[in-house]
């Protein structure tokens, strides 16, 4: 039997508590082709399932719950399947499971929280505000992983005059900092009237970036390696 | 704003510094911009592979000393120019908010004479710090012969200082640094390490220096080897409590009779960095990696190089083996290390298993049992060529026809 459900986290819960008992069961949050005689139901999110499924992993081991949250945020095509295994060996266990990294599902979770918590760490680093004419920044992203709220603590506590805009254009939301507060919005398209400095700014930036590098010493493999080409599109000196 | 071309001048003249992390602060921001990561943080990578983590420029490049190894010395005919405070402060802060940076690294060519030039540094920094409210990573080069008070003054208010080496001998440093000598270099790092542990030790208000001190060695101007190299480093390590020692392969952009015409080979200083990483994380000491007139093998890396030559203490089994000897297999990073620990309390574990753990099976095979089992040669010039042949082909710098028993088969067979 396939589980379908929405993403969320009540609703995923929800699928697990049904799908646990079955054998053959597979989870999953995307649209994908269905084999021939595979049967399948839609999982609407039921509050009371979710709460029950919630306290008896809560009982088991309290923390898998944010890895819960974090892993729902993952890009990856096979995050359900992850998922699924990594909470069904909980349940199966009874105890927390995060330290047998023998064991397939354990390993597969704990990369697939890396590879998010990584992507954190570099958008700390390769996020690129630009100033509008109001002093507000800027910065649009296209990340693997839904994590432009993630990025909203570093950069509150690093620039707390500085409201902000952190625009996700990939999945269409922004995270905002208004000064005071944060919160999250769905963003289709954003138009920002740069400040007046703006592009001289950029432009010596792009001079810097120009200069610091030693043409005779080219290593662009490892270049990409490390600042990978699909990062590359909002930075200005790329 | 800084004039482009200022910019540029200054930028270029402090690019030889290989320096670059931005790591071991907890600056906290004091209610103005900016504050520390203490993991360190890469904003961007130029094509030389290299890491752009701090904004780093030459206050002045106009010197009064004539180190031939360096391209701002006094003689050289090249373009002058020096920033003024205010314009290196404006540019750290707009650079900053845009995060295209983490902070500073400010250095300076000696300037009219060293105190002169320590002062301009210091009102750079403190310009920062008080008026823009900077709380941002600043890493300050120290100019050497410059009065003890200023330089202390200075490790107040930034997170990281550095004197530069350069040369890892005495007699290399007469010969191409006429104007420095080790001592000169050594002094005022021994000076603030001890300043700094007072400071600690008096529990005094604000910071001092929270990331340490680094340094920098250039590696194949002069005629030290590698044994040497590495001994320095680890007295430097143990005896002044730097942070850091990087290593710089030489490049040639100065022509001088005294100076070598083609640039070191990158493979070297890479292996004086695995050999570095071994001496701090590994637990090996620089007698171990290599001997004291000797040179690091370009072929095998350092690690595999020891194994080999004691192969008395493998295999090891990884399901009872310390933490300590793990660490000293090759193909087992720090990181497989602990997980290997944490695995194994819950299942006696065999070679798929230190597969997905990341381990390296291509070295550790010859070095591990796993559960008894062993997939390795236990000859050791066996592995030794095994080992070799692999990094010749990855790494080899000019790839002849037919270099390899397997491309020369493939040229027999037309299949390539």
């Amino acid at each position: 039997m396939i589980y379908f459900y929405d993403g969320s986290r009540e609703s995923f819960l929800t699928a697990f508590l049904l799908a646990y008992p079955d054998e053959e069961a597979c989870l999953t949050s995307s649209g994908r082709q269905l084999a021939i005689g595979q049967q399948s139901i839609f999982v609407r999110a039921d509050p009371e399932r979710a709460k029950r499924a919630e306290k008896r992993l809560r009982e088991i081991d309290p923390d898998c719950l944010d890895e819960l949250d974090l892993m729902l945020r993952s890009g990856d095509r096979d995050k359900d399947r992850t998922l699924f295994e990594y909470f069904r060996l909980i349940a199966a266990r009874g105890e927390p499971v995060r330290k047998m990294l023998a064991e397939d599902a354990v390993s597969a979770a704990d990369e697939c929280m890396r590879r998010i918590t990584f992507e954190v760490h570099r958008f700390h680093g390769f996020l690129r505000f630009m100033e509008s004419a109001s002093g507000a920044l800027y910065a649009p992203i296209s990340p693997d992983h839904d994590i432009c709220d993630l990025l909203v603590p570093h950069f509150r506590t690093r620039l707390p005059q500085y409201p902000f805009v952190i625009h996700d254009v990939k999945r269409k939301k922004a995270a905002v900092y208004d000064g005071s507060h944060t919160f999250l919005a769905p963003l289709e398209k954003a138009e920002v009237a740069l400040s007046a400095d703006e592009a001289e700014w950029q432009k010596l930036w792009r001079r810097y970036y120009a200069s610091v590098n030693i043409p005779s010493r080219e290593r662009l493999a490892q270049m990409r390696g490390y600042m990978p080409v699909r990062y590359w599109k909002f930075m200005p000196e790329k | 704003m800084i004039a482009e071309e200022k910019l540029k001048i200054l930028t270029e003249s402090a690019k030889y510094d290989v320096s670059c992390s931005s790591s071991g602060s907890k600056r906290k921001n004091g209610g103005g911009i900016g504050n520390g990561y203490p993991a360190g943080c890469c904003h961007s990578f130029t094509p030389d592979g290299r890491c752009i983590s701090l904004l780093k420029i030459l206050l002045s490049n106009d010197c009064i000393f004539n180190c031939r190894y360096c391209p701002s010395r006094r003689d050289a005919d090249c373009p002058r120019a020096t920033a003024t405070p205010e314009e290196v402060s404006e540019l750290v802060i707009d650079f900053y908010k845009r995060n295209y940076i983490e902070g500073l690294f400010l250095s300076s060519a000696v300037h009219i004479s060293p105190d002169e030039t320590m002062e301009k540094l210091l009102l750079t920094v403190k310009k920062l710090r008080r008026e823009y409210n900077f709380h941002g990573y600043i890493h300050l080069k120290g100019i050497p012969y410059a009065d003890r008070a200023l330089t202390e003054e200075a490790a107040r208010y930034v997170d990281r200082m550095s004197y530069n080496l350069e040369l890892p001998s005495e007699e290399s440093l007469r010969l191409l640094a006429p104007q420095k000598s080790k001592e000169a270099l050594l002094r005022p790092m021994k000076e603030l390490q001890k300043s700094r542990l007072v400071f600690t030790a008096e529990k005094r208000k604000g910071l001092f220096l929270p990331a340490g001190q680094t340094t920098q060695l250039i590696v194949g101007a002069s005629p030290e080897t590698d044994g040497h190299i590495l001994r320095l480093t680890q007295s430097l390590y143990r005896g002044i409590g730097l942070k850091r020692v990087y290593y710089s392969s030489y490049v040639p952009v100065v022509h001088d009779a005294l100076l070598p015409e083609k640039p070191v080979g990158e493979r070297r200083e890479h292996r004086l960095y695995q050999a570095d990483w071994l001496l701090r994380f590994y637990g090996f000491s620089a007698e171990e990696i290599v001997e004291s007139g000797g040179n690091l093998s370009l072929e095998l890396d350092p690690k595999c190089a020891w194994a080999l030559r004691n192969m008395q203490i493998f295999p090891v089994e990884v399901n009872t083996a310390p933490l300590e000897l793990l660490l000293r297999v090759p193909g087992i990073g720090a990181r497989s290390a602990y997980k290997i620990l944490e695995a194994r309390r819950y299942t006696r574990l065999n070679f798929e298993h230190l597969a997905k753990m990341r381990v390296v099976l291509k070295r550790a095979r010859h070095f591990v049992t796993a559960g008894g089992k062993f997939f390795g040669n236990a000859n050791p010039a066996a592995v030794r060529g095994l080992l070799t042949a692999g990094e010749e082909k990855k790494n080899a710098e000019q790839l002849s026809l037919f270099s390899d028993a397997e491309t020369a088969l493939s040229a027999h067979t037309g299949e390539l």
